[in-house]
């Protein structure tokens, strides 16, 4: 299989040079760890960001849904991945009611 | 470990020009994790793809690709096949590109039961030249080319590769990229014209006037008419009318394939056997 | 080449023998009358040597085919006639553009449209030198006799390979249909003389099909042998990818031009009859025919001598691009120039313009009929 090896440590990671904004990881995310977050120079004025990288479940919906090329899960083996919490939950909630970003004064409960 | 697609993509290419959100790379990943899977050299491949955005999908895998004219990625594809039989190829069309001006083609290409795999993208619109009706755009919706809404009945295009002879047909969506992945390793696998419909979204031109303005509504719609063909078998044909069954949806591995037969014309005309005659076949009519 | 071998046939069948023996591994194609034979004729020599003849579902698809075929690296042929050209005149354009060589032969029959399907015609003349939308050059032969349905069918690949780009053969019904003694180069002789299309043998990661010199046609490797590029009808790049690039653009569709007009030399073949003795004296007359017209206009001009008057015959065999340049020199020199054509003035425009002369006399037919040897005598003396 044509693999590539995940940055250290690192559960999800994102290539912003062909990222086009269009919200589907953020919105198939069922953990809350990705968001939208403005970005002037980009063409609809956002780009993906990954917010809250412990919180990943290592479920790859975002890789699989994501048409560019543009955001990688590692592999179980490389991270020790997180259970879905209601936390994570609700910060998903969050997200995706608010345009799939986190509400600026969004607190998380603990 | 995370899927490498740069080793099968021109790199130098990417982003692709598809607009954001837009189905096609989805299809794009599955059918190189299929590749992928099993292990089919690069040099052995052949990408043909038609005119529209799915067009595009030939110059972004690092394959042997083709850019055809509108409508005629089977007939191309033929001619790449019967010149060169051991090798794989692969067709990549539309909805208006394989059923439209394509659909003669379309047809044939099953018929014959020629050893390629066709990938039709349905995004049910004419996305790339803004909008126009396709075969497949349902009716009622409204289209650029019938702003008072669309009056032109739709093809099933599953229905129509089966009744024209294709021995592998299935259907899947860009919401199940894994499932879709899988049913594009058997078309590969198939030996004989297998046909995979890709459901995907065009939000930017079929959803902006159709109510589906984001990805995500449209992915939705697409969810809401498909179901699986174990769910669709058990419904009634009303509730049928409005659903369109994925999966495996025929599968004959004992159909003749196009270029072994005429591997046997060739041995024929070389001495080596006697005349094909009806009852080389069992379908006599 | 020289003509050492005897042979009894038709013309569409010699088009088809010639073929194979020139190395064509595949034809796809579609039925046509007159045409039709030569699918016939392929489709058992063909499967014999262990190449491809599919009979397509329509004529769209018969080309289609072939270029598929010829992009992965064969020599192909495809045959048809008018109707069916227009029919393929979208991806013949493909061809030209992505600069894949293949050979078409057109037998043509009455037109336009219908016309007379199984009745002789020269109107596809106009068509061959564009069939299709755009700017590029056709390469186009026509056959004189039966033997050159064979001969002009083999260097048509040549052409193809050399070029780079389709390459139409027209045969009319007459000459398809005809059936006769041909004396023909031996089969050695011509697979000695095959010219296969260039390829790069350098390293993949160095291979720039579509970068080549102002005059020259592309480098198109073979599929599957590890040089993986791309094909497209839109204005590509040095890869073959789309591009919109302005210096590109234009020196790509400059090139398809130029790589054809720069080399017309390689191209150009003519035939003068009895044309050694015409220097431009009162009295002598050229006649310009092609095709089945040709061998009438030989015998007339034969009638004519016999009577006195110095007539010779400027065959062109290869029509398109046309002997401007020999046209121009004969014209200059003779004063009385009929063109004998079927069809209504298709090539006498051509001499027109290559001329520059507006009084050249012409005799015409357009009802499915053959022009005799008598109704070009009797032209000439009416005009002369």
């Amino acid at each position: 299989m044509a693999v590539m090896t995940a940055p250290e440590n690192t559960p999800v990671w994102v290539d912003t040079a062909r990222c086009k904004a269009c919200d589907i990881c953020v919105d198939a995310c069922p953990a809350g760890v990705l968001s939208m977050q403005a970005e002037p120079t980009s063409t609809l004025g956002a780009m993906i960001s990954v917010i809250a990288p412990d919180s990943c479940i290592g479920c790859n919906e975002c890789e699989l849904s994501c048409p560019d090329f543009a955001i990688y899960v590692a592999d179980k083996k490389e991270f020790k991945f997180a259970k879905l919490t209601a936390n994570s939950k609700a910060r998903q909630e969050a997200i995706a009611n608010n345009g799939f970003r986190l509400p600026t004064d969004y607190k998380e409960a603990n | 470990m995370a899927f490498n697609y740069d080793q099968y993509l021109r790199v130098d290419k990417m982003p692709t020009l598809w607009c954001w959100g837009c189905g096609d790379g989805v299809i794009l990943k599955s059918f190189i994790r299929a590749v992928d899977k099993l292990g089919i050299n690069k040099d052995d491949m052949c990408v043909v793809s038609g005119i529209g955005c799915s067009g595009r999908f030939s110059s972004y895998v690092d394959f042997n690709t083709v850019h055809t004219t509108h409508g005629r990625t089977v007939a191309y594809a033929t001619g790449i096949k019967l010149a060169n039989p051991d090798k794989h190829v692969v067709c990549v069309a539309g909805d208006g590109d394989a059923l439209a001006i394509g659909g003669n083609h379309t047809i044939h290409g099953c018929r014959r039961n020629i050893d390629i795999t066709m990938i039709i993208i349905n995004n049910f619109i004419y996305g790339l030249t803004n909008s126009q009706t396709s075969p497949t755009t349902p009716q009622g919706m409204w289209t650029v080319s019938q702003k008072a809404g669309n009056i032109d009945p739709t093809f099933d295009t599953c229905k129509l590769a089966i009744a024209s002879g294709a021995s592998f047909v299935a259907r899947e969506n860009v919401t199940s990229p894994k499932k879709l992945e899988k049913v594009i390793v058997q078309a590969l696998q198939h030996k004989g014209f297998a046909l995979v419909e890709a459901l995907s979204n065009c939000h930017i031109n079929l959803g902006r006037k159709n109510k589906m303005l984001s990805a995500m509504q449209n992915l939705d719609w697409i969810d809401s008419i498909t179901v699986s063909k174990k769910k669709y078998d058990t419904l009634s044909p009303e509730e049928q009318l409005n659903l369109l069954p994925t999966g495996v949806l025929h599968q004959d591995t004992e159909v003749a394939e196009y270029c072994d037969m005429y591997a046997e014309i060739q041995k024929v005309h070389q001495g080596q056997r006697g005349k094909i005659t009806q009852d080389d076949f069992e379908k006599k009519i | 080449m020289s003509a050492t071998r005897e042979v009894i046939s038709t013309g569409n069948d010699l088009a088809a023998r010639a073929a194979v023996d020139a190395g064509c591994m595949f034809f796809g194609g579609y039925p046509l009358t007159p045409s039709s034979e030569v699918m016939h004729t392929i489709s058992d020599l063909l499967p014999k040597v262990g190449g491809t003849a599919i009979q397509m579902e329509d004529e769209i698809a018969g080309i289609c085919c072939v270029i598929g075929a010829a992009m992965s690296g064969v020599r192909a042929l495809t045959a048809t006639s008018g109707p069916g050209v227009s029919l393929k005149a979208e991806n013949l354009g493909l061809a030209q553009m992505a600069e894949v060589p293949l050979v078409l032969v057109n037998v043509m029959r009455g037109g336009p449209s219908t016309g007379l399907p199984t009745r002789v015609s020269q109107g596809d003349i106009k068509q061959a030198s564009n069939p299709s939308h755009g700017d590029y050059r056709s390469i186009t032969l026509c056959a004189g006799n039966l033997a050159e349905c064979y001969t002009e069918t083999v260097r048509a690949f040549n052409l193809a390979d050399r070029f780079m780009q389709p390459v139409i053969v027209l045969l009319d019904e007459t000459i398809g249909h005809m059936h006769g003694k041909a004396d023909l180069p031996t089969v050695e002789e011509v697979k000695a003389g095959i010219v296969p299309r260039k390829t790069f043998d350098g390293a993949p990661e160095d291979y720039k099909p579509y970068a080549c010199g102002p005059t020259e046609p592309a480098v198109l490797n073979p599929m599957f042998k590890g040089y993986r590029y791309h094909y497209t009808g839109l204005h590509h790049d040095a890869m073959g990818f789309p591009t919109e690039e302005i210096e590109t653009c234009r020196k790509l569709i400059q090139r398809l031009e130029d790589k054809v007009m720069a080399h017309q030399d390689e191209i150009e073949l003519n035939e003068e009859f009895m044309m050694d003795d015409l220097t431009g004296e009162e009295g002598e007359v050229l006649i310009i025919a092609y095709g089945s017209v040709s061998l009438a206009a030989k015998e007339a001009i034969r009638h004519l001598r016999a009577e006195g008057i110095k007539a010779g015959l400027f065959r062109p065999i290869t029509i398109w691009p046309s002997p401007a340049k020999k046209i121009a020199e004969h014209t200059s020199k003779i004063k009385n120039v009929l063109v004998v054509e079927l069809n209504i003035r298709q090539y006498t425009e051509e001499i027109e313009r290559a001329s520059g002369r507006l009084d050249i006399e012409g005799l015409y037919k357009v009802n499915g009929r053959a022009i005799s040897p008598y109704e070009i005598v009797e032209k000439v003396k009416e005009v002369f």
